[in-house]
């Protein structure tokens, strides 16, 4: 009687254990499937993220790293354009066509000085350069 | 997570110290120009409203105008206030700072009454996608 009840106690036992073990072998595969998504899934965010703040962070930096000089900003608002007026003329590639290093020097001058036209220091050395490459007496 | 929050509170405060900075560069630079007679109007730089459609990424939720105002000396012309605007404009390292310092709307305005230019200053310098 005895080892009939021990025989099943034994067998229920072993029921009990081995549909625990079922159990708590499945769901941690599910929950670790679950959190690695989750950890690539963060991963990602925080890498694409970070990318596109450095790009802007880049520019923000090289924008902050040049120097600003407000006085020549005041002084091409009010003068630059008499300078300029006077550059164009004086230094204009048609008055060298007789001569075809000077022709060039001014053609290289005069690219130069339309595209500074409104940088009063700029055009103040390239007024210096005229003087001494082209000769021109202003 | 948290050094990053605290870097961009850094980082905001350092802004609006630099913002501060350059209006008053601007108009030391201005009003010395005035004085010793090299500028016949003496130019005022300030914060104002801005223009909303012309935000860009890095724009200010507020105050993203940076005008700059014509006082006492002679009243300016639209050509000139034009001029002015274009040389400020032409000078990709300040617009490029003015851009990363919050500002979107480039205001030059005459000393009388709301006449004024105003750019948009997005359309000047390619900003990173």
């Amino acid at each position: 009687m005895i080892e009939t009840v021990a025989a099943d106690t034994i067998s229920i036992a072993n029921q009990v254990i081995s549909k625990t073990d079922n159990e708590t072998i499945s769901f941690p595969n599910l929950w670790m499937w679950i959190a690695i998504i989750e950890f690539i899934l963060i991963i990602s965010l925080i890498f694409f993220r970070r990318k596109s703040e450095s790009a802007r962070e880049q520019f923000k930096r090289e924008a902050k790293a040049g120097e600003i000089d407000f006085g020549n900003i005041i002084n091409s608002s009010f003068h630059v354009k008499p300078l300029y007026d006077e550059l164009k003329v004086k230094c204009h590639p048609d008055r060298f066509s007789s001569d075809i290093e000077k022709n060039q020097v001014a053609l290289e001058l005069f690219q130069e000085i339309t595209k500074n036209k409104t940088n009063y220091k700029k055009l103040i050395e390239l007024k210096e350069l005229a003087k001494q490459k082209l000769n021109i007496n202003f | 997570m948290l050094e990053n929050t605290w870097n961009r509170i850094i980082d905001w405060f350092r802004d609006r110290s630099e913002r501060s900075q350059l209006i008053r560069s601007f108009n030391d630079s201005a009003k010395n120009a005035f004085i010793i007679g090299e500028a016949p109007t003496l130019l005022k730089a300030k914060i104002s409203k801005g223009e909303r459609t012309y935000r860009h990424q890095f724009s200010n939720w507020l105050n993203s105008g940076y005008r700059i105002q014509a006082f006492s000396g002679r009243q300016l012309a639209k050509d000139e206030i034009k001029h002015i605007g274009e040389v400020i404009l032409n000078d990709n390292v300040l617009v490029r700072r003015l851009i990363v310092l919050g500002w979107d709307t480039l205001e030059i305005h005459g000393d009388q009454g709301i006449y004024g230019l105003r750019w948009q200053l997005k359309d000047y310098i390619a900003l990173p996608q």
